[in-house]
């Protein structure tokens, strides 16, 4: 197993949990898909960090590996990762939810850079995805694409369709990660529209497929480090994760997919926050 | 059994006939044939099928390449994301199927994936109007026009003939944007002469007049260009325009015309709802109203039918045309 040393991991824990109070930041200017961008987040956090080869320079370096966020709404998560990465100042963050903002609640190509493929209506992104990992073959380029994929999203019939063509065509140079935190809008997954089995399902539709702890990054490193899983199959990263992850009292709890709130509930979850990250740190020791 | 005729009737044009050359040519056939030519001529073309190369003219582009000939089957929602992926990365993909798969299928692909993003996927739907009336209302779209139109950034193609046909697939692969092709499966008869060039944006005067202007798209110009001439008999001289380009519309033409003859008919194998007529409408009624009569299909699922049935029905044969223009004229 591919491990992180101790000093990485509490390097990986403080930027995510600092991208987290950031995500809180930006919610003073309004609600926002906390759920959603807190059980991603550590994913994100580690494949900017020690995965994707990317410039924050050269955004649209031609040899970058592209990565597209297909649960647009969780993209807090993607802001305050590229902000930290230094594609673009914080400053951006701030004008969340401002009129003409480059930083809207479903992200754009076109405002931001860093951001591939503009997203927001479920199951665009992999299909989207494999137009990109078709053209890197075609062209000969070794770019990977990875897409990340909510559970609740999972139901929508072009997911499948792109699943079915990705294996179809043997694209190994795309990997799927399913952010599978059990909850959507209006309650848990397995009630509203069972997507699971997916690693069955991902199996049975030819392609390779991992299970992993979202929130281990050592877990998270050594599944992204092995991708491809095999030769002529494209890679299904199945992450458990927690919705809200980070912000005890909203955990795992289908009212925070979207958050409504007061001024000083954000003041208490930053403080919330903050007590998490400094918990995370003293257990990695 | 398809009942679909394979070549449109014509009127008998007994002292016009020089007017109108009496060629037909196979749109897909010469849609293959420009395919494959521009494949040659940019190597950045890729051609992505639903299972539909064989119908939709991509087979001999697929036999020449076949690394860029992308094959994502009746799956059209993921096909029309895949080539807005091979746009943003670099790559002219045209994609084509029957225009209902290719456009409603998928239309927010189109929407959010091709348009949102300004890519140049250039969209071919194949079988328009009522190519393949026989196959009823699933198969036989009359609205889709009314529908791209509404969409920011959409351009929308509609070739009166087979010059046109041959010229449209490079016209779509250098505009830097979304492009829909409407493309018929009936034998286009010819409009245009040899050296005809078709110009993205820009209307062409394929009849000279003064009593009435008729402005039409794709197969209707044909049509319309008989009607002009039957026309005659009635002492009405028709001025007859090609709008190939019905989005964005030429507005100078329209506005031109207006001036010249005060009386517009528009003609589309298409809905009155949203479609050519309307865009020509939105112009005069903004700029210079004048009296405008919009011939097409009806706000309803057309009949099941031969070709010539169907588009008798909605008074779309060069005799019915004739027959609404001069009743249209005899109100001033």
């Amino acid at each position: 197993m591919t491990k992180l040393s101790n000093e990485e991991l509490k390097e990986l824990v403080r930027r995510s949990y600092n991208c987290r109070i950031n995500i809180l930041k930006m919610m003073r200017f309004g609600e926002a898909h906390i759920g959603g961008a807190f059980s991603s987040l550590d994913i994100i956090t580690l494949l900017y960090n020690k995965i994707l080869r990317h410039n924050p320079k050269d955004p649209k370096w031609a040899d970058r590996d592209r990565f597209i966020l297909s649960a647009g709404h969780k993209c807090m998560a993607l802001y305050a990762v590229l902000a930290d990465q230094g594609y673009f100042e914080e400053e951006i963050l701030w004008t969340y939810n401002t009129f003409n903002t480059k930083v809207p609640m479903h992200p754009d190509e076109k405002a931001l850079p860093g951001i591939e493929f503009p997203t927001g209506s479920l199951g665009h992104g992999l299909p989207v995805g494999q137009g990109m990992a078709h053209i890197a073959r075609l062209d000969k380029k070794d770019y990977r694409v990875f897409v990340m994929l909510g559970d609740g999203e999972s139901a929508e019939g072009s997911v499948w369709e792109a699943i079915m063509s990705a294996a179809h065509h043997k694209l190994d140079n795309l990997i799927v990660i399913v952010d599978r935190n059990g909850l959507q809008v209006n309650g848990k997954t397995s009630e509203i529209m069972n997507t699971d089995p997916l690693e069955e399902k991902y199996k049975s539709f030819g392609w390779e497929v991992t299970t992993i702890n979202g929130h281990n990054f050592d877990e998270i490193y050594d599944a992204l480090s092995l991708v491809p899983f095999k030769k002529g199959k494209p890679s299904a990263i199945i992450a458990n994760t927690i919705k809200c992850k980070g912000l005890p009292f909203a955990e795992a709890k289908f009212e925070f997919h979207h958050w409504h709130f007061s001024e000083d509930e954000i003041d208490n979850a930053i403080k919330n926050v903050e007590n998490c990250c400094r918990e995370e740190l003293c257990k990695i020791g | 059994m398809w009942r679909t005729v394979a070549e449109r009737s014509c009127v008998k044009l007994a002292d016009t006939s020089n007017k109108l050359e009496n060629v037909f040519d196979d749109p897909r056939k010469i849609l293959a044939n420009s395919l494959l030519e521009l494949g040659n001529k940019n190597e950045n073309v890729v051609y992505i099928s639903v299972d539909s190369s064989l119908g939709a003219a991509g087979a001999p582009f697929k036999k020449a390449f076949p690394e860029r000939h992308f094959e994502f089957g009746i799956a059209e929602q993921n096909a029309m994301g895949e080539a807005a992926g091979m746009a943003i990365s670099g790559k002219v993909p045209f994609i084509a199927a029957y225009v209902p798969f290719i456009t409603y299928r998928c239309f927010e692909q189109i929407r959010d994936d091709v348009c949102k993003t300004n890519l140049n996927v250039n969209i071919i739907g194949n079988n328009s109007g009522f190519s393949v009336s026989s196959l009823g209302p699933t198969h036989v779209v009359l609205e889709e026009v009314a529908v791209l139109r509404s969409l920011p950034n959409m351009n929308i193609i509609c070739p009166a003939d087979g010059i046109e046909y041959s010229q449209v697939l490079e016209l779509a692969s250098n505009i830097k944007a979304p492009v829909y092709i409407r493309v018929s499966r009936i034998k286009s008869k010819r409009v245009f002469k040899d050296d005809h060039k078709l110009v993205f944006g820009k209307a062409d005067v394929v009849k000279d007049g003064s009593d009435v202007t008729i402005i039409a798209s794709g197969t209707m110009v044909s049509y319309s260009l008989e009607a002009a001439y039957l026309l005659e008999k009635n002492g009405i001289n028709a001025e007859v325009i090609s709008m190939s380009t019905i989005k964005p519309i030429d507005k100078d033409m329209i506005l031109k015309v207006a001036s010249k003859t005060g009386k517009i008919v528009t003609i589309e194998e298409h809905s009155i709802i949203n479609g050519l007529g309307a865009a020509v409408a939105e112009v005069i009624v903004r700029n210079n109203p004048v009296p405008i009569k919009f011939i097409g299909t009806q706000d309803e699922f057309a009949p099941v039918g031969t070709y010539e049935e169907c588009i008798d029905y909605y008074g779309l044969t060069a005799e019915k045309i004739r027959h609404q223009v001069n009743n249209f004229l005899k109100k001033f």
